[in-house]
């Protein structure tokens, strides 16, 4: 610490900064909490440094995320919530307004801005409102009011906007802000009870299946919505969160080809987890692929190593089958997909220790997700250049430029990064997660990629050893 | 129940072939020779139900609670019956009209029913995998009396033993067995798919394409030689039948969209004795129960002569038998070890 009370450190390791393009060896010099100083190493001064080894990022961004206040702090207060965002690497999160009372007018938004402050974390804190009053699907929320509270969209994520005349009339009404809706694709009519992917693995469970279709369909009708919208609201915008099938992607692809303002996401679990570990499989999404590209058969194989049924698995929408997962990394890769967000979904035991079909959806994922993109990246899955931009400046792009983010490393600004070890494993266990959620199926796995220091705005807001 | 106390053998020990699961919860790992393991327990078991006295003590001083929290008559006697053969303390739980309608977890129940003594659980649950939930914080054993859609191992084990006491032979190597009806919501024809398919069956699901769904994923799979066929094709499916098993279709199938009516499903899939004729002669027919007579099985097949739906009622004490004792056997071995 120095005495106008910012941090002070000189580290090396392997700068990946997609704002600027540019990754290679850096020695980075942080006085007073500003980065000062960036000098790119080569040849016997870059010894030792590569992208397997330690790295230096710019502060990850994390687009969806649930901390649960006000309403739910038995799950997560915006404290622990922002604690365990700072030890995944995030200095910038958005939080969903599904909290109770709904984020649907600016007192409530005023409240959660209170916690966060209160915590004095160097996390900024950013919140969507809900679409629709009281998340109901009925009628419009706050949206003008809330807009000018400074929300960063709408969303009545946990159910998507079933009307789709009020889905019309939502992208046109934020268009006029430029502010984007972020849906969640489900067609609640195909999914009541649904309970994993329907398929394979579900059948064999005797699990309600859920069908593929019941995304897909949404996601084409806010697609087509969106594209009769823009005609008239040139501004309007949609966002499409958690996207876990491949027909939802294709539909994405295409909507982008034909010029349309619409991005997507995907989740961590989504990308690297499938639905055979509902049975009891732990292999990473791409480790259940044969050779042909088509999953393998969990049963057959020996992959079953734990018992089925983990309810820290049933999560909205399902863990799909491989095939979806590769299409869900593929979209990182194409472009398709824009940002990696974690829906971070905390959940109490008694939400969680219940019968499968009766378990709350969500995993708790913020600080698992940046070892879980590595480990992607480890199993040459997605270019780490790629990765940290779907992590940092893809999802500030998505948020614009009324939430002002401007993740990168850059010199003579606070300094907004995380130092991450590549190579350094860390057991994830209930007690080394700083959520309040312990429903993460990585439990008592040690997973790459351990976050050694977090620096928000110049102040830490994170150190390990 | 210590090691040092093994009830004195009215039994004799069946088996070259050790048991080794504290639990039963699903079909789908146990290997061949396990199965045919339980067949000749059930056999044992078999011999002792047809003494005067049908009652051995191989189960004395173990607790055994019978936790069902769905509506069953059959299942649930049949193992109460099995368990107080064995000299079991048998407690009941009618958990739909204790306090779990007040919101005690299923996790509460199975620790205070542990508090309470019992060694053995055997549960029956609505919700698929909830027998799992129960044997991660259960102390003792848990046998899965049905869950959900998901399995029913007793009764697919009863199901084999019945076809392997009456086909000629008493083998179902390359026998056709065809199970005809909601299989979409059955966790009888689930259990049977395993058991069958290690058993060298020719196994054959049939019914509306709406209730099969799924199942053709499953069978695209048929991984490690277990394969089977898919088809709402019901001649195809008859056509030289060795055994034939229909399963119940509940009105709420209807409610949902998946059937028009009960009148259609009664005439298209049937299993009336005209299309009964197209199986092998001498064709078994069987029904887990209970039965909707005149809607998936016409009333004069279940009474011909063909229809083994009550030795399955019988057959079913013998092999639930023979799981409580080999569950107690894996006890005391785990104790012992």
């Amino acid at each position: 610490m120095s005495a106008n009370g910012g941090h002070d450190a000189t580290i090396c390791g392997w700068a990946v900064d997609p704002a600027a393009g540019r990754e290679g060896a850096v020695e980075a010099v942080v006085r007073g909490g500003v980065l000062e100083r960036l000098t790119w190493l080569s040849g016997s001064a870059a010894d030792g440094l590569g992208p397997t080894g330690r790295l230096i990022l710019p502060g990850l961004v994390d687009m969806h995320a649930h901390f649960r206040e006000p309403g739910n702090e038995d799950a997560e207060t915006v404290a622990t919530g922002l604690a365990a965002a700072a030890r995944g690497g995030f200095t910038a999160v958005a939080l969903m307004p599904n909290t109770t009372p709904a984020l649907d007018d600016p007192s409530v938004l005023a409240r959660v801005r209170a916690s966060a402050a209160a915590t004095g974390s160097p996390v900024r804190v950013l919140a969507y409102g809900a679409v629709t009053a009281g998340r109901k699907g009925e009628t419009l929320s706050a949206m003008g009011e809330l807009a000018d509270a400074g929300v960063v969209g709408f969303s009545d994520d946990g159910a998507s906007v079933g009307s789709a005349t009020l889905m019309r009339n939502a992208l046109a009404y934020a268009g006029a802000f430029g502010l984007p809706i972020v849906d969640h694709p489900e067609d609640a009519t195909q999914t009541a009870g649904a309970e994993a992917s329907e398929g394979y693995v579900a059948t064999v469970l005797g699990l309600r299946g859920w069908p593929v279709a019941a995304e897909a369909g949404s996601v084409a009708r806010s697609i087509a919505i969106l594209a009769d919208v823009v005609r008239d609201v040139p501004g309007a915008r949609l966002h499409l969160t958690h996207l876990s099938t491949a027909a939802s992607i294709a539909h994405v692809r295409a909507a982008k080809a034909a010029g349309l303002p619409v991005t997507c996401d995907v989740t961590p679990h989504h990308l690297a987890f499938t639905d055979e570990w509902v049975a009891g499989s732990r292999r990473w999404a791409w480790e259940a692929l044969d050779a042909e590209g088509r999953a393998r058969d969990p049963w057959a194989d020996g992959a079953l190593a734990a018992p089925p049924f983990d309810t820290s698995l049933r999560v909205n929408p399902p863990l799909r089958p491989a095939e979806d997962a590769a299409a869900c990394r593929a979209a990182l890769r194409d472009g398709t997909a824009d940002a990696i967000a974690t829906d971070h979904a905390p959940h109490t035991a008694v939400d969680k220790h219940v019968e499968f079909g009766w378990a709350a959806n969500g995993i708790s994922g913020i600080e698992t997700a940046l070892s879980t993109v590595l480990a992607a990246v480890a199993a040459g899955e997605v270019p780490l250049m790629r990765a940290v931009a779907l992590l940092t400046s893809g999802p500030a792009a998505v948020l614009g430029p009324r939430a002002g983010l401007r993740p990168g490393l850059r010199l003579g600004e606070p300094a907004d990064l995380v130092v991450v070890d590549a190579d350094a494993s860390w057991a994830v266990s209930a007690a080394s997660l700083r959520s309040k959620g312990k429903n993460t199926p990585l439990l008592g796995r040690a997973v790459p990629g351990a976050v050694r220091l977090v620096l928000a705005g110049g102040r830490v807001a994170h150190a390990e050893g | 129940m210590s090691a040092g106390d093994r009830p004195e053998g009215a039994i004799p020990t069946p088996a070259p072939v050790r048991w080794p699961h504290r639990h039963l919860l699903d079909v789908d790992a146990l290997t061949r020779p396990e199965i045919d393991l339980v067949m000749r327990t059930a056999d044992e078991m078999h011999d002792v139900l047809a003494r005067p006295i049908p009652k051995v003590p191989a189960l004395r001083g173990l607790g055994v609670t019978i936790l069902f929290y769905e509506a069953s008559t059959r299942t649930r006697v049949s193992f109460e019956v099995a368990a107080k053969n064995l000299s079991a303390d048998v407690v009941n739980i009618a958990a739909a009209s204790s306090s779990v309608s007040k919101g005690e977890s299923l996790v509460d129940t199975v620790r205070t029913v542990e508090a309470l003594g019992a060694d053995m659980i055997v549960m029956r649950h609505g919700v698929s995998g909830a027998p799992y939930l129960a044997a991660e914080v259960f102390g003792g054993s848990v046998l899965n009396g049905g869950d959900g859609w998901h399995a029913h191992p007793s009764q697919a084990l009863l199901d084999l033993y019945t076809m392997r006491s009456r086909l000629p032979g008493g083998s179902l190597e390359g026998r056709k067995v065809v199970i005809l009806g909601d299989v979409l919501h059955s966790r009888v024809a689930r259990s049977n798919v395993w058991t069958l398919t290690a058993m060298g069956a020719d196994l054959w699901l049939c019914g509306p394409t709406t209730l099969l769904r799924g199942f053709d994923a499953w069978a695209a799979r048929g991984a490690a030689g277990r394969r089977f066929t898919v088809t709402s094709d019901v001649g195809a499916a008859l056509r030289d039948a060795d055994v034939v098993m229909a399963l119940r279709i509940q009105k709420e199938r209807m409610a949902s969209g998946l059937l028009p009516s009960l009148r259609e499903y009664a005439a298209r899939y049937g299993l009336t004795s005209e299309r009964l004729r197209a199986a092998r002669p001498g064709a078994l027919v069987m029904h887990p129960g209970p039965l909707n007579e005149g809607v998936e099985i016409a009333a004069d097949v279940a009474v011909d002569p063909r229809s083994v739906i009550t030795d399955q009622v019988a057959n079913g004490v013998a092999v639930r038998m023979a799981l409580l004792y080999l569950m107690a056997g894996a006890r005391r071995t785990e104790a012992g070890a």
